[in-house]
């Protein structure tokens, strides 16, 4: 994932957002920067549930150095997954699981999209890279 | 112009209000209504004037309050042409109206006996037809209905001489089409089924008469018609409200208590255990005087105009597959082929618009129709052309953006 945007990228990006509808924007221009799976990687056991648009999501690496593939049918979420790999990609285990990504996400302008309503599984998603 | 949207607009407080610097369009309405000023009063109205709990003590805030909650009884009887006030039975909404149904019933099933529902139901008029059919060895059966409201050729077979409830929807909350109501009750009645009629997604735009559906029972919730949250309705005809056992018991609903056996009461507060949920009851009748008070037939003229006028303008763009009829509907339902429609909500709500992505409740539905969701803009009295058309703009702006290049 050499093409994936540093963490301060995303920052930058995300944190010039003046609106809901730049923050949009900014997701759909991000969500460009993911390789997506193929069809055999999409497997059920890899599907986090609870949300609303299928989210799939690879652990790869060892617990020194972790790295993640995701992919989901909708573009806003590829977005965001973007913005989370870029956080934590390449890090230990142990320090992704010590990391306060709610609040991270929180400063990145997507607290719209950590609520745990139905239309959102971002917390699903966090659970998963932090268990 | 007969009807003017912009002037009701005025009695809807929190529609006075922009999202994100947007004009706020709420087009939400299939999933709740706003409330207008007659509602929002009446509710404060009782909790400031004479609110106490009703039927018991003899005083005189209690009796001002009693005689307004069977008021509002005698109300909803009204705008729903019941034949007995104590025909109308208070639940929190048309899903416990259901539940009580099907709970009620259950002591009349045999094994093999059938639940026929339609294929364009709500979860709320299927999963507890399902689970009664669990519970009791009933077969639960689905007679299906095209995506147009119409029958499938060889509908007869579905109903038998084992068919003992028969339930369906008036009009579809994820597509917006109405069914052959009428053919499908008095096919049922033919086989001494026990029938009940969804309402939620009508009541708000059609005049409802039960009496003329000769239905066993009809339901809907106060909170799609402009009235409050957590009160809806169980209309029952008395010998089917007769035969329902108790889905809830404790106060209220009694007669007589001994440690050895319970007298129950009568009618309608049999079905009414513990106390009633006052205010909603007042608010939904205040609702129902809303109604009362407009020209129904202009008011279902306009909303059906809006629906039509999206549709006819996204028609023509192309690449949006619709999946709610041209005419006589009062919400618009769609998709587009390889964007999520969650994306195209969040797009929509950044600039103001209001609508529904998903499933409906209605995951059979969606099978259907072969789409895992659709985008649904749904109308109420309230809304204007301008909303329609902002609507229309931002979709297809959200279109473009999310387009594969």
């Amino acid at each position: 994932m050499n093409d994936f945007p540093s963490p301060h990228t995303v920052k930058q990006q995300l944190q010039a957002c003046r609106s809901k509808e730049e923050t949009f924007k900014a997701l759909v221009a991000l969500s460009k920067r993911l390789p997506r799976l193929s069809d055999e990687e999409k497997t059920d056991e890899n599907q986090v549930k609870g949300c609303e648009s299928a989210v799939w999501l690879i652990v790869e690496g060892s617990a020194e150095q972790r790295y993640f593939k995701a992919d989901s049918d909708a573009k806003l979420m590829r977005g965001v997954l973007v913005a989370i790999i870029s956080l934590i990609t390449g890090k230990t285990q142990q320090a992704i699981q010590e990391m306060d990504l709610k609040t991270e996400l929180a400063e990145l302008n997507l607290s719209s999209y950590l609520t745990s309503s139905r239309t959102n599984g971002v917390l699903s998603i966090l659970a998963r890279l932090q268990a | 112009m007969a009807f003017d949207s912009y002037t009701l607009r005025n009695q809807f407080p929190i529609l006075q209000q922009t999202a994100y610097d947007y004009p706020l369009a709420y087009l939400d309405n299939a999933a709740t209504t706003q409330k207008p000023l007659l509602v929002l009063d009446a509710i404060q109205d009782y909790y400031r004037s004479f609110n106490a709990n009703v039927h018991r003590g003899a005083h005189f805030l209690s009796d001002r309050a009693t005689n307004h909650f069977e008021q509002a009884r005698e109300r909803v009887a009204n705008f729903i042409n019941a034949p007995e006030n104590s025909h109308v039975i208070w639940s929190k909404g048309t899903t416990e109206a259901i539940n009580m149904v099907a709970y009620g019933l259950e002591h009349l099933l045999e094994k093999d006996d059938e639940i026929l529902i339609t294929s364009l139901e709500h979860h709320a008029n299927l999963v507890p037809w399902q689970q009664l059919a669990f519970r009791t060895g009933a077969r639960l059966r689905v007679l299906p209905l095209t995506s147009n409201g119409e029958w499938e050729p060889e509908y007869q077979k579905y109903f038998t001489d084992r068919t003992r409830i028969f339930a369906a929807t008036q009009v579809s909350n994820a597509i917006g089409v109405r069914t052959p109501l009428q053919t499908m009750i008095n096919e049922a009645k033919q086989y001494n089924a026990f029938t009940l009629v969804d309402g939620a997604q009508a009541v708000a735009h059609y005049p409802v008469d039960v009496q003329a559906i000769d239905c066993d029972f009809y339901v809907f919730s106060g909170h799609k018609m402009y009235g409050p949250t957590g009160i809806g309705v169980l209309y029952g005809k008395s010998q089917a409200l007769d035969v329902l056992l108790p889905y809830q018991t404790g106060g209220e609903m009694v007669r007589h208590v001994a440690y050895q056996a319970t007298e129950f009461n009568i009618l309608p507060y049999r079905l009414e255990a513990g106390t009633p949920h006052i205010d909603g009851a007042i608010g939904l009748a205040a609702a129902c005087e809303f109604l009362a008070q407009q020209d129904r037939v202009a008011l279902l003229d306009w909303e059906q105009k809006l629906a039509n006028h999206v549709y006819t303008r996204l028609r023509k763009e192309g690449g949006i597959e619709i999946y709610s009829p041209e005419h006589e509907t009062t919400l618009v339902s769609l998709s587009v082929p390889n964007i999520h429609t969650i994306d195209l909500n969040a797009y929509l709500d950044s600039k103001g618009v209001a609508v529904r992505a998903g499933s409906h409740c209605a995951h059979p539905l969606m099978a259907q129709l072969g789409v895992s969701g659709t985008l649904r803009a749904s109308f109420a009295c309230y809304n204007t052309l301008e909303e329609a058309d902002q609507f229309c703009d931002v979709l297809l702006e959200a279109i473009e953006i999310l387009a594969d290049e």
